[in-house]
């Protein structure tokens, strides 16, 4: 922001902005506190567990990293396309179709050298994703069919896919329950450290600066914001919506089927039915926390994953719950949201 | 004057946030009488009225009706006490009929059916009495807009109104679509009815009303009895005290006294009978067709041609073309046959984007829906359009650095009224909004210009500075289209003038030969006019 441009009461709008997000966080961890003591157990041990977790132990951190990846991913699945105000909701399915994507590689090439594999296991996730929401954007553009229907739906059509490769067509009988067998070990995502961390922390850090970038000062990134803030004037001044919103969808999806790549190739080493996890509910708090704004969804989700890796620790330290901790995230938007009403109704009092 | 007066308002007080919009304003209607409210944008004359009409709640004062006190908090509350408005936009049930949307939301009486015979009797009896000339059974969704106000008006009567409110009535009218209208309200001033007619108007203002209030910034500054009016002296007092121009420039005086009506536009445009151009062609649209968003053919092979600098007025009434005119000759909608040629390029079926950069600008007429991003700044509408120039980037990235600082120029240079290069386009007055369009529209250099409605709803500052950047643009070699509903303002700024009736171009006017009520016949299709 150049200081000469900037009005005096952007400063202060900003600081009363932040002043009313870490009053909801607070609201929400308070309404939390109050269900934990209902269930007749101690807060503060519960809620120390969750915030101390990932920081005490190297173990932790790890994790956390490794929840924050699709967690990221998924975020911009849904925010990308949100910028142009198109609605992905199928991160998941196209999480599992580029898992899918990847595992096929990574099984079906287990003899290339991994400076082939690694890279060639991550595009085939990307390219799976990017199909998967690119059938939901050929319909919306040249049929008008709601996307938010459509990525819905074909997050169930991708569960049954992924059964069907789990099951049929590389299944591990000695699993228990539907999973792949495991990739070549040429095709895993090299780690760094100890504990290690894979490389796919790293791609995610370089792509959500690049992400950031894109939105705020491309050509593309301007357009995609310009079509959600009104579709008619960006196109009455040369944008091309149509095209723009599909491509917003194709990039959003791709995100979302690295993040399945990289769960296959740094986490898992195969697929297996379930590894979509809550990734999808959490992309969309997390981009609704962010407010679409792409340079704040990787610190968003970092406090999301915290709250993730946390909340096992809570139920084994203090017998609260995980779901508890999914009530606190979903408050923290709720009063989120509540604060913009109270924020306008205040505003236009004044 | 022995008889109460019909209505009375006293002290009325509205705030909205830091803004005082009305400062104890005493307001008085008299039986069987017309006023007119008259004041420019802002001056809060529709707040008053929507406080009459219980749309807004005033802070403080008194509402009195035939001399008997009423508390009006909602439209229920006014049409119980027999106060009926009609608004700009028309509040209708498009796919329901007339008699439909005229009966909706009454009640019949307590033990009694709808009677839809007793209605129809009854609405038709209304609609020849006053001279409201409507099909009862057509679909509202079908009707021209004279008509659908004649609906909106005989559904207030239907109500059995006192006091009915038009705001700004004669805006998408034609010249013998207001005398019809000025007639139907004489017919019920006689029948015991009170009219308050809103207005910028100053020549209807004195032809149709017995009475008028001049309100400016908040407050009411005058009441005169026609008698005692001036159209100068109105005017006077609505502009306030200081002129907005100098005298001694002949081309603004002439611009401001037309915005407000004052004096007939033919007048202004005799004076400065200019010789018809000379300069080459700059555009040339040959046999135009174009369709509306149903897919209905509107434009049915339109010719027309511009010199360098000059402007062609399109006058007419709206819903004749003038929508799918202005965005097909700029490259919004798609041309389903003929060509539009800038200089020697073919222009037709190219993409929007590719009309920009050839030099073709568009001005469009609905301004929030297709002219702004409203949530966002200053700084990025300035930049909508301009996204992919090399002009704004450096290093293959926008210059968002740059493009605040253009900004701060801009907003100086067009005075433009907001909080900074941040401030939110949507929360700018409908004149700020406009500066910003017209900004951002010559920061393209264009070669032709398309205006549609550039003045509609802006105050006379800001009317006037749109006149003062069509001077300028026109000045430096682009041609202008301007398609307006406006036909003063056609007539002021125009070099020729056509009108546009059911998407064919009728008559041609060149400066100093127009005739306003002949381009007004042109206009409602009541003769295909060559002169």
């Amino acid at each position: 922001m150049s200081e000469v441009a900037a009005p005096p009461s952007t400063t202060t709008a900003r600081v009363n902005r932040a002043a009313w997000y870490a009053g909801s966080v607070l609201a929400a961890f308070l309404v939390g506190g109050i269900v934990i003591v209902l269930l007749g157990l101690n807060p503060v041990v519960a809620f120390e567990s969750v915030i101390t977790t990932s920081f005490s132990t190297g173990f932790g951190f790890v994790e956390t990293l490794h929840k924050w990846v699709p967690i990221v991913l998924c975020a911009y699945a849904f925010t990308i396309p949100l910028a142009s105000g198109k609605f992905n909701i199928g991160a998941e399915g196209q999480l599992l179709v580029g898992a899918t994507a990847g595992v096929a590689l990574g099984i079906t090439g287990s003899d290339l050298p991994p400076l082939l594999l690694v890279p060639a296991v991550l595009i085939a996730g990307v390219l799976g994703g990017a199909v998967w929401s690119g059938i939901a954007a050929f319909l919306m553009v040249r049929f008008g069919v709601n996307e938010i229907l459509s990525t819905v739906l074909l997050n169930f059509v991708a569960f049954e896919l992924i059964d069907y490769v789990a099951s049929y067509v590389w299944p591990d009988r000695g699993a228990g329950h539907p999973a792949t067998i495991p990739v070549g070990e040429n095709a895993m995502l090299p780690g760094f450290g100890e504990p290690a961390v894979h490389a796919g922390v790293l791609i995610t850090l370089l792509l959500s600066v690049a992400i950031g970038l894109a939105m705020r000062s491309t050509a593309a990134g301007f357009e995609l914001r310009a079509t959600g803030a009104n579709p008619r004037a960006a196109s009455v001044h040369g944008i091309r919506t149509s095209r723009l919103t599909a491509g917003g969808m194709l990039v959003g999806g791709a995100v979302a089927g690295l993040g399945g790549a990289i769960e296959v190739a740094g986490v898992h080493g195969n697929m297996l039915e379930g590894m979509q996890s809550n990734f999808l509910i959490l992309g969309i708090i997390v981009g609704l926390m962010a407010r679409g704004n792409a340079v704040a969804v990787p610190f968003v989700a970092f406090g999301i994953a915290v709250l993730e890796v946390g909340a096992s620790a809570m139920q084994r330290s203090a017998q609260v719950p995980i779901e508890v901790v999914l009530i606190v995230e979903a408050l923290i938007l709720l009063f989120l949201m509540l604060s913009d009403v109270l924020r306008s109704k205040l505003g236009s009092r004044s | 004057m022995t008889e109460a007066p019909r209505l009375q308002m006293t002290g009325i007080v509205k705030t909205f946030g830091p803004v005082r919009a009305l400062n104890s304003v005493d307001f008085e209607v008299a039986p069987r009488e017309v006023h007119g409210l008259l004041g420019g944008n802002g001056a809060g004359k529709t707040t008053l009225m929507n406080v009459l009409y219980g749309l807004y709640r005033a802070d403080a004062g008194t509402i009195e009706l035939d001399g008997a006190p009423v508390t009006v908090a909602s439209p229920g509350d006014a049409i119980a006490a027999r106060i009926g408005m009609v608004h700009q936009t028309f509040l209708q049930i498009e796919p329901y009929t007339v008699l439909e949307n005229i009966v909706l939301g009454t009640k019949a009486a307590r033990g009694e059916r709808f009677d839809g015979p007793k209605a129809r009797a009854e609405i038709t009896e209304l609609s020849e009495r006053f001279g409201l000339e409507v099909d009862l059974d057509a679909v509202v969704e079908d009707l021209p807009v004279g008509v659908r106000q004649r609906v909106e008006i005989l559904k207030a009567l239907y109500r059995r109104s006192r006091v009915l409110i038009l705001d700004e009535p004669t805006t998408n009218l034609a010249p013998q679509e207001v005398d019809a209208l000025f007639a139907s309200i004489r017919a019920m001033v006689d029948e015991d009815l009170s009219v308050i007619l809103i207005t910028h108007k100053i020549r209807e203002t004195l032809g149709v009303c017995d009475r008028m209030t001049v309100m400016r910034e908040g407050q009411r500054v005058a009441t005169v009895t026609r008698a005692e009016a001036t159209a100068e002296s109105l005017a006077a007092t609505m502009i306030g005290e200081t002129p907005v121009t100098d005298p001694t420039d002949g081309e603004e005086v002439a611009a401001a006294v037309v915005a407000t009506g004052l004096a007939s536009a033919d007048e202004v445009a005799a004076a400065d009978a200019g010789a018809v151009s000379t300069a080459p062609v700059a555009v040339r649209v040959t046999g135009l067709r174009v369709d509306n968003d149903q897919r209905v053919e509107q434009l049915h092979g339109l010719d027309l041609e511009l010199r360098e600098g000059e402007v062609l007025g399109i006058a007419g009434v709206s819903g004749n073309g003038q929508v799918e005119l202005a965005e097909a000759v700029s490259g919004v909608r798609p041309i389903t046959g003929g060509s539009v040629r800038l200089g020697d390029r073919e222009l037709a079926g190219a993409a929007t984007s590719a009309w920009l950069g050839a030099g073709v600008v568009y001005v469009p007429e609905d301004r929030h829906r297709d002219g702004i991003l409203p949530t966002s700044s200053i700084t990025e509408n300035l930049l909508l359009g301009s996204q992919r120039s090399t002009r704004v980037k450096s290093r293959g990235l926008i210059d968002w650095k740059a493009a605040r600082q253009r900004a701060v120029d801009t907003i100086s240079d067009f005075s433009i009224r907001a909080n900074g290069p941040g401030a939110l386009a949507g929360d700018l007055s409908g004149g700020n909004i406009q500066r910003v369009i017209l900004a951002r529209a010559f920061a393209h250099h264009p070669r032709f210009l398309v205006l549609h409605n550039p003045t509609r709803g802006l105050d006379l500052k800001s009317t006037e500075f749109v006149y003062e950047q069509v001077d300028a643009a026109t000045r430096e070699g682009a041609c202008v289209l301007l398609l307006s509903e406006d036909l003063d303002e056609v007539i002021t700024l125009s070099d020729r003038v056509a009108a546009l009736y059911s998407g064919r171009l009728i008559g041609e006017w060149t400066r100093g030969q127009t005739d306003h009520y002949a381009i007004g016949r042109a206009m409602i299709g009541l003769e295909a006019q060559d002169v």
